[in-house]
């Protein structure tokens, strides 16, 4: 496992040019400000910290070097060459990415020199490149194409491999993502430094020494991680392409639309990509405070699940007790009719997937109708300030400030696979600075080595108490996080393990005021914002309450069941996929998927952002609060908005935070919330996670369990789980 | 009326009729046209009308207009007529042209809220 | 003499009423099929329709079918099946039993009748795989 720390390097063991490089970056952030020196630029003068490099500087000044192997979040290799540029007084060019610039440098980014030196690295490029452009899906997009456009030469002189032929490597078999033409590769070893940096999967590397070299995993194996398909975005050519992606699309054909995942709690930003109404591939888009530029491959991959097993029309329960397709009129009428009769014996279970706005519509139209059975299906504890304190719900050190902790706490929780981009963020800091890391909980491979403390869930009151090795430690942390899964929190004791990770959280002495101890992760993209409206997390109050109506807001993870419910009870379905929530449903109202919808989700560090719509609800489903919004005329209890910009003035009204989008508002009262929380007795089973391996990783919710993508993601893992190799 | 405004009322062009008993004349020649034509409208277009009822149509169409004062606009109402009528008279229109006097072949567009949502248009 | 008069008309008549089985069926006859003509029948086809042929009428109108009973009132052409289809239309004289040049092969299929407007008719339908695919309460 790669791990070099400052120190070490400093001490000069065993670094190459590769790990200086690496490290100057994150150096030039912790360093002492030494004084700036002045380079030029094509006689642009700058000022730059010791240690910038010379491709680096010239960003500075807006100028863009190419480059194929460096990637400003991959540590520095240096090999392509493209970024070859001419230093004044320097007898050869220098390779931009890795030359730090020294005093009074003059570079020259558009000289004869630089100018030959890249067209003579594109012609030794492009002797081995294949000319398939015309059947690559990189076409179009393609790093090599486009410099070789920009920077090659029109001929070249290698006409030996006329009769010769080029180069061919053998594509490999690396999961069923990621499409690999290995003929294509140009040996940037982008895809490798990513596995082994980002990742923590060391599965990748090369064999063989020049023209032999290649790319792979050195025995036959898959690439198998939670963030496998960003070597697709990594890679400058198409040797490293999406599978389910292949031949579909050019990107010329394809619209973009900027939108936000749903698939975990943390809101990575997306772009989808469509053409004729259909969602074709959904790429990160670069936003620095969540994602970077990742994206899990749950959020990447399982787009497929958006067109199969979708709720496309209105659906009532006949007389045989079959569901059977109606129009609206006809499914409005008779929802209508049983929410009339049951008057306030109406209750709301909340799934994952729901959205501010039909949250807010459907409380709305719920305590007109005299009912407060407002739920989600993900318990969270309600004992001391409960949800009433929002410090005690929220990620609330954000997920970039995850980087900059030096001891982090697991509580029941497995980052890697419950939030994949906050783990990439907490194995970052483990690798770049001093982070520690210890875990209460199940042993479960985070892809960086941690403290594991036991699964006893009384190891908290030790280390409150002061009894257990490591309080000593969090005392002295400068600062420390404590990171709590919802998964603990749904335990009976949840409470009482929440209060207990309060009061250490409050007992931690971090070096500066607003850094924030307490945070919690949730599983699922709506739990904040239901909260934050006001629904009451867990199911009790539906299944005591004798309801008549019952509304499943996309709730297909089985907390409720028919028998909870009255024999009588009326169940409406609104959602978007036939799952469980469907199948017990006695009416079925079409919802829209989150690439249809303009849609507010809040994600677990209570950052309000929205959808936008990529495509348009299949068939006969309509945008969700709207759903809710009709049916209230129906009832006679007519809600008082008709258009986004209405309802939206409603959440403001409600919580104004809900539409400063992109804004994470800072929640406050932590040490009240401590004092209100009751220390009850913790149980002594031992913390447990729902999802421990990758093979649990992949079908998670209703949108990928129906993606036959992450069915076969599934099928990967466990094959090779049974290889063990 | 001040003096100004007659200078103004006189500068206008005249479209066709100088005054108000010109116009006025004019609608009714144009009324009288249109009303011979029916039976042979009835007949050549085939529409599942009777003169009658055509007639009360015309009318209708007629007075739908009898609030403007606007010798000018009065006028141009004429010649927008007269057109309709040559086009009708030399079978220019065809039977649904004739038909959309009686009814819109469009159904209106839906306007509040729940019948946007039932018809699926935002 | 009888012709002369024109009475043979008036024989011809009661013939036909009477080969028909009286009065009541010949009405029922000319009820179904429009009219009532004598003839001999030449033979019957697989699905019980009689094939008759009276050379006295002129050409055209000499050669008729009498289609099953089952039928009723929803007969038409293509119920004829190929076999017949030729003596019916004067391609040949020689009725199916008697031809001894016709083909016959264990793979050749029943004759259908045009099925259109009848539930069984063809419906085209687009090869084209769904974008979305709907979920059914069925077959979850």
């Amino acid at each position: 496992m790669l791990r070099f720390t400052v120190s070490k390097v400093l001490n000069g063991a065993k670094n190459g040019p590769k790990t200086l490089t690496v490290l100057t970056r994150w150096q030039s952030d912790q360093a002492k400000k030494p004084e700036k020196i002045e380079v030029f630029i094509d006689d642009k003068s700058v000022m730059v910290e010791p240690g910038t490099t010379v491709l680096q500087a010239a960003a500075l000044v807006g100028v863009e070097i190419p480059r194929f192997c460096y990637h400003e979040r991959l540590a520095v290799a240096g090999n392509c060459r493209m970024c070859l540029v001419e230093v004044e007084k320097s007898p050869k060019p220098v390779a931009a990415c890795a030359m730090p610039v020294m005093k009074g440098w003059r570079v020259k980014t558009d000289s004869e020199m630089t100018r030959k030196a890249r067209e003579g690295v594109m012609e030794f490029l492009l002797v081995n490149h294949p000319l398939d452009c015309p059947i690559c899906d990189q076409g179009g997009e393609c790093d090599l194409q486009d410099q070789s456009m920009a920077f090659g030469s029109d001929r070249s002189r290698f006409v030996d491999n006329d009769f010769s032929g080029k180069r061919a490597v053998e594509d490999k078999d690396i999961g069923p993502l990621i499409k690999t033409t290995m003929t294509r590769c140009i040996h940037c070893t982008r895809c490798i430094r990513f596995a082994s940096e980002v990742a923590g999967v060391d599965d990748l590397g090369t064999t063989g020494r020049g023209s032999d070299m290649q790319v792979g995993t050195y025995i036959e194996k898959l690439f198998l991680s939670e963030l496998s398909g960003n070597i697709i975005d990594l890679c400058p050519v198409g040797a490293l392409t999406s599978k389910p992606y292949s031949f579909t699309a050019r990107p010329w054909e394809i619209r973009k639309v900027d939108s936000i995942d749903v698939l975990d709690a943390v809101g990575s930003n997306i772009v989808v990509s469509t053409r004729t109404g259909e969602v074709l591939r959904i790429m990160p888009r670069i936003n620095e405070e969540i994602n970077e530029e990742w994206l899990s491959d749950k959020s990447r991959f399982a787009y497929d699940g958006l067109k199969r097993q979708r709720l496309v029309t209105p659906m009532l329960r006949d007389s045989s007790g079959e569901l059977k397709p109606v129009d609206w009129e006809a499914a409005l009428l008779t929802v209508g009719k049983q929410i009339k009769n049951a008057g306030d014996k109406i209750g709301a279970v909340a799934g994952g997937f729901a959205d501010a706005e039909l949250l807010i519509s459907v409380k709305d139209l719920l305590n007109r109708l005299g009912s407060e059975n407002l739920c989600t299906e993900h318990v969270f504890p309600m004992d001391g300030s409960g949800t009433d304190l929002r410090s005690s719900y929220l990620l609330n050190n954000k997920i970039a400030g995850a980087e900059e902790a030096d001891l982090v706490l697991l509580v029941g929780t497995n980052p890697r696979l419950e939030a994949p981009l906050l783990n990439s963020r907490l194995r970052k800091a483990y690798i770049h600075k001093e982070l520690e890391v210890a875990m209460i909980g199940p042993e479960v491979d985070l892809r960086y080595e941690y403290e594991h403390l036991g699964a006893d869930p009384n190891v908290l009151k030790n280390i409150a108490s002061g009894s257990h090795a490591f309080a000593k430690k969090l005392k002295s942390a400068k600062r420390p996080l404590i990171i709590v899964g919802s998964d603990t929190l749904e335990r009976p004791d949840g409470a009482a393990i929440l209060a207990s990770v309060q009061a250490l959280a409050s007992s931690a002495s971090p070096q500066e005021k607003s850094w924030k101890v307490l945070n919690v992760l949730h599983k699922v993209a709506s739990q904040v914002a239901a909260l934050d409206i006001g629904y009451t997390p867990g199911v009790e109050k539906i299944r005591n309450g004798n309801l008549k109506v019952v509304f499943l807001l996309g709730a297909d993870e089985g907390a409720i069941t028919k028998e909870d419910l009255p024999k009588d009870c009326f169940v409406i379905y609104q959602g978007h996929h036939g799952d469980r929530g469907a199948l017990l449903a006695d009416a079925v109202l079409p919802g829209a998927a989150y690439t249809e919808k303009q849609a507010t989700y809040v994600n677990t560090e209570g950052r309000a952002q929205q959808t936008l719509v990529a495509v348009t609800p299949p068939g006969r489903a309509r945008e969700d609060w709207k759903i809710v919004r009709a049916l209230s005329e129906v009832v006679g209890e007519k809600l008082p908005y008709d258009n986004l910009d209405e309802i939206r003035d409603r959440l403001e009204q409600v919580a104004p935070h809900l539409t400063r989008y992109g804004r994470a508002e800072n929640a406050n009262y932590f040490k009240q919330a401590a004092a209100l929380a009751k220390s009850a007795n913790l149980d002594s089973t031992p913390l447990d996670v729902k999802i421990k391996e990758l093979k649990d990783f992949y079908m998670t919710d209703s949108i990928s369990r129906a993606s036959p993508t992450m069915a076969k993601c599934v099928q990967a893992a466990l094959k090779q789980k049974e290889a063990k190799c | 009326m001040s003096q100004a405004a007659k200078t103004a009322a006189r500068q206008v062009k005249p479209i066709l009729s100088l005054n108000k008993e010109e116009a006025r004349k004019r609608v009714l020649n144009l009324y009288k046209a249109w009303h011979r034509q029916l039976p042979y409208i009835v007949k050549q277009y085939d529409i599942p009308k009777n003169i009658p009822q055509c007639r009360e149509k015309l009318r209708e169409e007629f007075t739908k207009y009898n609030n403007i004062q606007d010798v000018r606009v009065v006028d141009m109402l004429i010649i927008k007529g007269q057109m309709e009528l040559k086009e009708v008279v030399e079978v220019w229109k065809q039977k649904g042209h004739i038909m959309t006097y009686f009814k819109e072949s469009q159904e209106p567009k839906p306007k509040d809220f729940i019948s946007k949502f039932l018809a699926g248009v935002n | 003499m009888a012709n002369y008069f024109g009475l043979s008309a008036i024989t011809n008549f009661f013939k036909t009423i009477s080969s028909h089985g009286g009065l009541r069926a010949s009405l029922a006859k000319m009820y179904r099929m429009d009219s009532v003509r004598m003839g001999t029948c030449v033979g019957t086809d697989k699905y019980g329709n009689k094939y008759y042929e009276n050379k006295s009428y002129f050409y055209g109108r000499n050669r008729w079918i009498e289609y099953a009973p089952y039928y009723a009132l929803e007969y038409d052409g293509s119920q004829i099946p190929a076999e017949w289809f030729g003596w019916m239309h004067y391609k040949t004289d020689l009725i199916p039993s008697q031809d001894p040049s016709r083909p016959q092969y264990k793979w050749m299929t029943d004759h259908t009748e045009n099925l259109t407007g009848t539930p069984g008719q063809y419906m085209p339908y687009s090869t084209t795989r769904p974008k979305i695919e709907a979920w059914s309460p069925t077959k979850a």
